[in-house]
């Protein structure tokens, strides 16, 4: 049960699926930075190739992204929360499900340099792929945690990480869900942007995002592990996945055929926070 | 007599709640003048950034109203739209920004009474929390 195991089966799996003409390519993880210790992005297009695809802790960058405008089928060596954003892409017609081939590999959760858990890891308590065509398990155990059940949502925690924001939009770039060929921040006409890097424009900014986002995000932490001033992006956008969760019962990414919530509707869905002749509730 | 008046955008599908405030209008309903009111094709057309802008940009509170479900024009425009504000007003408060700034309705074309009252229940409920102070106003 490790790291070392899992990786075997799955350079031996991604060996064959090149050889054999399954896919054309396979995104994955490449050998650990020797300065970093991150393992970087890497799409093999050779059985050769294959045998550089690594899996350890440090397999920390969403890759699903990497998947689309692809030419021809393609695997993914998927941590739960890549799995999650292929998913959803699926749904978004973004990604054909016949051209993925999502190798599921179990998660024990990624570290950071020092070998602590990322605190979207910690978070997080998916070992498995909720969707997958192959699976490697074998991963070693580690204490996971859940949700804190009173999590603080008060404004000043939200003020508090977008106070630091440097608008970089390095969050961006990481997200699976942010594949806009011109993102709304990036717009001439009409400009949504200010001018100053100032608190309206770091509003708009995380605001507006977290609409894109909702309903949307899989909670994998790319956001927040990107981040070089120590904002939890994913953090300005939990109210709306939570909310969507608790009204609408949905969470992205758990299977490939529904929806996202913002993206269909019930007849007879609430009204939550509407004007009710004389007041809102 | 300097009483300070808000500024709130009210976004109006063209099919029902502009026509509402249409009628309103012709049938000396009073609301507040202070509504800078903006003609939208369906609530489904309004993008949750018209909001956030327009909070940001100073605007005092925000109305949007739209056809009653089940009879946009477009048929589903507002089904959308139905949820897409449940979750801006969430997230929003979470962001500090009060919920009474922030109001979604659905008025008919023929209800230009229901217009004016809907918009002066909104005018009185922003008022209540006076200027918006959101973005320190440093924005602009
Ligand atoms: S939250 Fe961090 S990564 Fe995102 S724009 Fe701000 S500074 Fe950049
Ligand atoms: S923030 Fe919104 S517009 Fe920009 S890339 Fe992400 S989803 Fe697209
Ligand atoms: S918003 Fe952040 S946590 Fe959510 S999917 Fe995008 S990168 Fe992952
Ligand atoms: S046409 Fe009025 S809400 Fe869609």
């Amino acid at each position: 049960m490790s790291f070392e195991s899992q990786e075997k089966s799955l350079r031996e799996l991604c060996e064959s699926l090149l050889r054999d003409g399954k896919v054309k390519s396979v995104a994955g993880f490449g050998p650990q930075s020797p300065d970093t210790g991150l393992s970087p992005p890497l799409i093999a297009k050779t059985a050769g190739n294959a045998k550089r695809l690594s899996w350890n802790s440090r397999c920390v960058p969403s890759i699903a992204r990497y998947l689309i405008g692809r030419d021809g089928p393609a695997a993914i060596a998927a941590k739960p929360c890549d799995a999650r954003a292929v998913a959803s892409l699926v749904t978004e017609r973004q990604l054909e499900r016949k051209d993925v081939f999502i190798i599921g590999m179990e998660c024990a959760g990624m570290t950071d340099g020092s070998g602590a858990p990322l605190r979207a890891c910690a978070e997080c308590g998916t070992r498995r792929a909720p969707v997958c065509d192959a699976e490697i398990t074998g991963a070693p155990e580690t204490a996971r945690g859940t949700r804190d059940a009173a999590e603080d949502f008060s404004p000043e925690r939200f003020r508090r990480e977008m106070d630091k924001c440097i608008l970089c939009f390095s969050c961006r770039q990481a997200c699976y869900g942010c594949y806009c060929e011109t993102c709304f921040m990036d717009r001439g006409v009409p400009s949504w942007q200010s001018a100053r890097p100032d608190v309206g424009a770091k509003m708009t900014y995380h605001l507006g995002r977290a609409m894109h986002l909702a309903g949307r995000c899989v909670e994998c932490g790319a956001c927040e592990n990107v981040c070089a001033s120590g904002v939890d992006a994913r953090y300005l956008i939990r109210a709306a996945t939570v909310f969507v969760e608790e009204e609408y019962g949905f969470r992205a990414g758990m299977d490939a055929q529904t929806p996202s919530a913002l993206l269909t509707f019930k007849s007879d869905d609430p009204e939550t926070g509407f004007w009710k002749d004389g007041k809102h509730d | 007599m300097n009483e300070w008046t808000p500024v709130i955008a009210a976004f109006l599908c063209n099919w029902c709640s502009y026509a509402g405030a249409d009628l309103a209008g012709t049938g000396r309903q009073q609301y507040p003048p202070y509504m800078r009111i903006i003609r939208v094709p369906c609530s489904g057309r309004v993008n949750p950034i018209f909001i956030i802008k327009a909070l940001i940009d100073g605007a005092d509170g925000v109305m949007v109203s739209g056809c009653h479900p089940g009879d946009c024009h477009y048929l589903a425009g507002n089904m959308y739209a139905r949820r897409r504000f449940a979750v801006l007003k969430k997230l929003l408060s979470s962001a500090g920004i009060d919920p009474d700034r922030v109001h979604f309705t659905w008025v008919s074309a023929s209800e230009g009474a229901r217009f004016a009252e809907v918009a002066r229940g909104v005018a009185n409920a922003v008022k209540a929390l006076g200027p918006n102070r959101i973005a320190g106003g440093d924005s602009q």
